[in-house]
């Protein structure tokens, strides 16, 4: 059943992120990039910690995209057409947006190789008492608030920057 | 699980299916019949006895009507926008319990709860299904390809993501007060009441919280006064200018049916759910239905007695006002928690 579902969960997450590239017209691929943050949040769910999927729903697909579908919607975004690209030439050795495109790719295919090799050096701790721990609300929060203090309170003041400069760009006035 | 109570569970979901659907109908009829009253009139009164079937006349009407879609408008999104909205409305509710773990009058041997799906995140998920709600209202503005319907659906996001934020804040007082995200245990700690005279209910402890809950709700369920994603004298009929027939018919839906998801999750947060003092609790849901029922006349009183407000209040309002209260309030709340509770 779990196996079934999982499938399910990870084809609608690939497969929508497929879509969002995939495709050209802006406002499908963010309603495709929403549909692949909830196959993501069922994935998380099939990893028994309901917390994290439903602040994966709550944030991203609940707000983030909200503002991102609102760009969308008020540039009236058309259809995309790209540039015209020679398909003999491999993607690294092409120009402009593709070739920094294919370098971002090899990077990501490196680290991930890396990553996976990484993890197989040290198998994961299956212990369904550190599972319990690592998906409970109030142990997220404990550890949030004490060891991860620093970093937390530094991503907050990142985003009060951002807020401020927003409001100073928009309006100068006030 | 064994069979009984696979069986028991699924009549509590499809009971709380055919509830929701059938209180969308009664709330149609109420929202007519106050209406009617408040303007000294009589109201529907032709269909059946004292109008009861009107709603069912008006669901047939919708279904009978042809449905247009304009020649510009993305198809795809088009039908979607609809189906998005009723499903948000509807699976929102799951979660919401709606009366006390109860056997049946003996017929099962272990209770089972009054409740679509029982998650430990009840809140979070809530939350987390109101918010993808926006997106039925946003599409359905900007696939007509009409003026109207983008101004309505440009403005109902506004709306919702300002209120969102007031509306969350509320609701993480009362989860610290009860020091739990489930809605059933945080009803069954408002059991019982204060020198056995007032109840114990989240309402007393958290005056405030409720305001901004339920101002913030309304906003969120684009009610009156808060209908600037309709505003029938400015923009038609707003994000569902270029709907009719069934497709109309479920936005329409969409909307009582999150009215009464506000409603049943204030009535759990704050007014006590199930519980009241020197009522048995197997009247539980009686108890429970007839709270919501008032908080529901309390958002037809409300929407047939205020005047609009202009957008520019709205948005001041909301940020200026709202979101300070449900800040002050979650601040208090939670020195409160720290240092008595």
């Amino acid at each position: 059943m779990d196996l079934v579902l999982f499938y399910l969960f990870a084809a609608i997450a690939v497969g929508a992120s497929i879509g969002v590239i995939g495709q050209r017209y802006p406002m499908y691929s963010v309603l495709l990039l929403i549909g692949s943050f909830i196959g993501l949040s069922g994935l998380y769910v099939l990893l028994d910690s309901p917390f994290t999927a439903v602040t994966q729903i709550i944030v991203y697909a609940g707000a983030i995209m909200v503002l991102f579908l609102f760009v969308v919607m008020l540039l009236n975004a058309p259809r995309e057409e790209g540039p015209v690209i020679d398909p003999r030439r491999p993607a690294v050795f092409s120009t402009g947006p593709r070739r920094a495109g294919g370098l971002l790719g090899l990077a990501f295919l490196a680290e991930m190789i890396w990553a996976l090799w990484r993890v197989q050096s040290s198998p994961i701790d299956a212990d369904a008492e550190v599972a319990a721990h690592v998906s409970s609300v109030r142990e997220i929060g404990i550890q949030l608030f004490t060891q991860h203090a620093f970093a937390f309170e530094v991503t907050s003041v990142l985003i009060l920057v951002a807020m401020v400069g927003a409001v100073v760009l928009a309006k100068r006035n006030l | 699980m064994d069979i009984t109570q696979l069986v028991a569970h699924l009549v509590v979901i499809l009971f709380a299916f055919t509830m929701l659907i059938t209180s969308a109908a009664v709330l149609v009829l109420a929202e007519r019949k106050v209406a009617a009253f408040v303007q000294q009139r009589l109201g529907p009164n032709r269909v059946g006895p004292w109008g009861v079937l009107q709603p069912f006349a008006d669901v047939l009407k919708l279904l009978f009507k042809e449905e247009l879609r304009p020649r510009a408008a993305d198809s795809f999104l088009f039908w979607l926008a609809p189906v998005l909205s009723a499903t948000a409305a509807f699976a929102a509710f799951a979660v919401v319990p709606f009366g006390a773990e109860t056997t049946f009058f003996g017929l099962l041997d272990e209770p089972v709860r009054l409740q679509a799906g029982d998650v430990n995140v009840a809140m979070l998920v809530i939350f987390a299904i109101t918010s993808m709600g926006i997106y039925g209202i946003v599409l359905a503005g900007w696939s007509s390809n009409s003026k109207y319907s983008l101004l309505g659906g440009l403005r109902s996001s506004a709306q919702m993501i300002s209120y969102e934020l007031s509306y969350g804040l509320s609701l993480a007082a009362v989860i610290m007060l009860g020091n739990s995200l489930s809605l059933t245990d945080i009803v069954n700690q408002q059991a019982g009441a204060w020198w056995g005279v007032v109840p114990k209910w989240f309402l007393f402890l958290q005056p405030l919280g409720f305001l901004v809950y339920m101002i913030a709700g309304i906003a969120e369920t684009n009610r009156a006064p808060f209908d600037f994603p309709e505003a029938e004298q400015e923009l038609v009929a707003g994000y569902h200018t270029e709907y009719s027939s069934f497709s109309f018919a479920m936005f329409f839906l969409a909307e009582y049916i999150n009215m009464v998801t506000v409603s049943a999750v204030a009535v759990n947060l704050f007014l006590g759910g199930w519980h009241l003092p020197g009522v048995p609790l197997w009247l539980g849901w009686a108890v429970w239905l007839a709270k919501v029922a008032a908080l529901l006349f309390f958002y037809i009183w409300m929407r047939w007695t205020l005047p609009r407000y202009r957008y520019d209040q709205l948005m001041h309002f909301g940020w200026k006002y709202l979101l300070p209260a449900a800040v002050v309030n979650l601040l208090a709340t939670a020195a409160f928690v720290l240092y008595v509770g």
